[in-house]
């Protein structure tokens, strides 16, 4: 019965040994990129609620959170998209 | 609109996380058709895997960021 | 421990199962106060970190060249590990790392299969206190390797300044960056784990609730009906938890896999 041991495993040219950055990438960007979605939301969102609490005003937390959504859209981009 | 208003009294619990459960059905949905149309795609055409892959990541983040909205609006409209 | 402990605030209504059902105080209740540290989670642990000693042990402790029993399948589990998580991630070193990978896969993967074990039926890493010591680990590990292999300043300028971008928004970015890179990491690396099992638990205590409550306690021919779907679901959803409890224990895994090899190997 023929199975596969792992000293024939080490010598046998799998899949993996061809460039395996484009794997890792992918994988890499694909799980970061809620967080940075997040954290930009988080960043701008802040900011704006701080200066919300500062200057009494309302509307700059909402205006922070999208403006974070848009910078980190455009960084995901930057990174992955191109 | 009082419908909704009269559902408000008589929900117990968070209405945020009930409204957070309903902005999450359309990026979910979103979200599997983006990856399973670009596995598809790929396996069409694997010569193109590094186009398909990165009109992928972008398509996600832009539904996962519609989701995440879902997320931080209760937290703003309080 | 089953459905009585759930219905324990049972009146006449049906009552879903609530928090509550995380909350296990000590195993012995009425015993010395020295045990109070032993409640259920921990006792899952324990059982969980034997489990993998004994499986280790049997597999590997007297590796012949032409393996039987359990040799077989702890080489197929090594193969598994080393060929989906440790090379497509780390690379050419990540044999090295298989130790770490491999205890980290079938710690968590059996702390999360306890949920479905009769008896035990409570995945520990449903208590988020599993889930942060986990990643916490990874996470101390990766910002030691980034630092010993690029350079405490390097790190933080390979990380927060992608190159490529006009200088001005640098400053926009770089916050975003860093708390993506900093904070936020850990924290979504132990949450995804977390959430998953919380509600995975959460889900199984409520059909099989429904299905006690309305075939056991209350048994009415309108609920019987209710009873039934509540018990198929419970089933169904019992062989649901099952894929995506050993899902996230590989999630986790490629996750923290993917973090070292970024660490190690900066210009992917």
């Amino acid at each position: 019965m023929v199975r596969p041991a792992m000293s024939e495993e080490e010598h046998r040219p799998g899949p993996e040994s061809d460039p395996s950055d484009d794997h890792q990438s992918f994988a890499n960007a694909a799980w970061s990129i809620p967080s940075y979605v997040l954290s930009g939301m988080a960043v701008y969102g802040g900011i704006g609620w701080l200066l919300d609490h500062w200057l009494g005003t309302s509307a700059l937390f909402p205006i922070g959170i999208l403006v974070g959504l848009a910078l980190a859209l455009y960084l995901v981009y930057h990174r992955y998209g191109r | 609109m009082s419908a909704v208003l009269a559902a408000a009294d008589s929900v117990n619990g968070n209405l945020g996380s009930i409204a957070y459960g309903l902005a999450a059905i359309g990026p979910g949905i979103g979200v599997g058709i983006i990856f399973g149309q670009g596995v598809q795609a790929m396996a069409r055409q694997p010569e193109m895997v590094n186009v398909i892959r990165q009109n992928m990541l972008l398509g996600f983040a832009l539904t996962e960021a519609l989701a995440l909205i879902g997320f931080v609006v209760p937290f703003v409209h309080k | 421990m089953s459905a009585p402990h759930l219905l324990a605030a049972g009146g006449d209504e049906f009552e879903a199962p609530g928090l509550h059902i995380f909350d296990w105080g000590p195993l012995f209740s009425g015993g010395p106060s020295w045990l109070d540290w032993l409640t259920k989670p921990v006792l899952i642990v324990i059982l969980a970190a034997l489990a993998l000693i004994v499986f280790a042990w049997r597999a590997f402790g007297n590796a012949q060249l032409v393996p039987r029993g359990v040799q077989n399948v702890g080489e197929v589990a090594y193969l598994f590990v080393r060929d989906q998580v440790a090379r497509p991630m780390i690379g050419k070193d990540g044999d090295k790392w298989m130790g770490f990978l491999f205890t980290t896969f079938f710690f968590i993967l059996f702390l999360n299969l306890s949920g479905v074990v009769p008896v035990l039926q409570l995945p520990a890493t449903s208590h988020i206190a599993f889930p942060i010591v986990f990643a916490a680990f990874v996470y101390v590990t990766m910002l030691f390797l980034s630092i010993k292999h690029q350079g405490f300043i390097g790190y933080f300028k390979n990380m927060m300044f992608p190159p490529g971008l006009p200088k001005p928004l640098y400053v926009i970015l770089a916050p975003i960056e860093l708390l993506s890179n900093i904070i936020l990491r850990p924290f979504t690396h132990s949450v995804r784990l977390f959430a998953n099992m919380f509600a995975g638990h959460l889900l199984l205590a409520f059909f099989s609730t429904v299905a006690w409550w309305f075939l056991v306690e209350k048994l009415t021919p309108a609920g019987a009906g209710v009873g039934v779907v509540g018990f198929l679901m419970t089933i169904i959803m019992t062989g649901f938890e099952i894929f995506v409890q050993s899902l996230q224990a590989f999630i986790f895994t490629l996750l923290a896999a993917s973090y070292i090899g970024g660490a190690l190997h900066p210009e992917h």
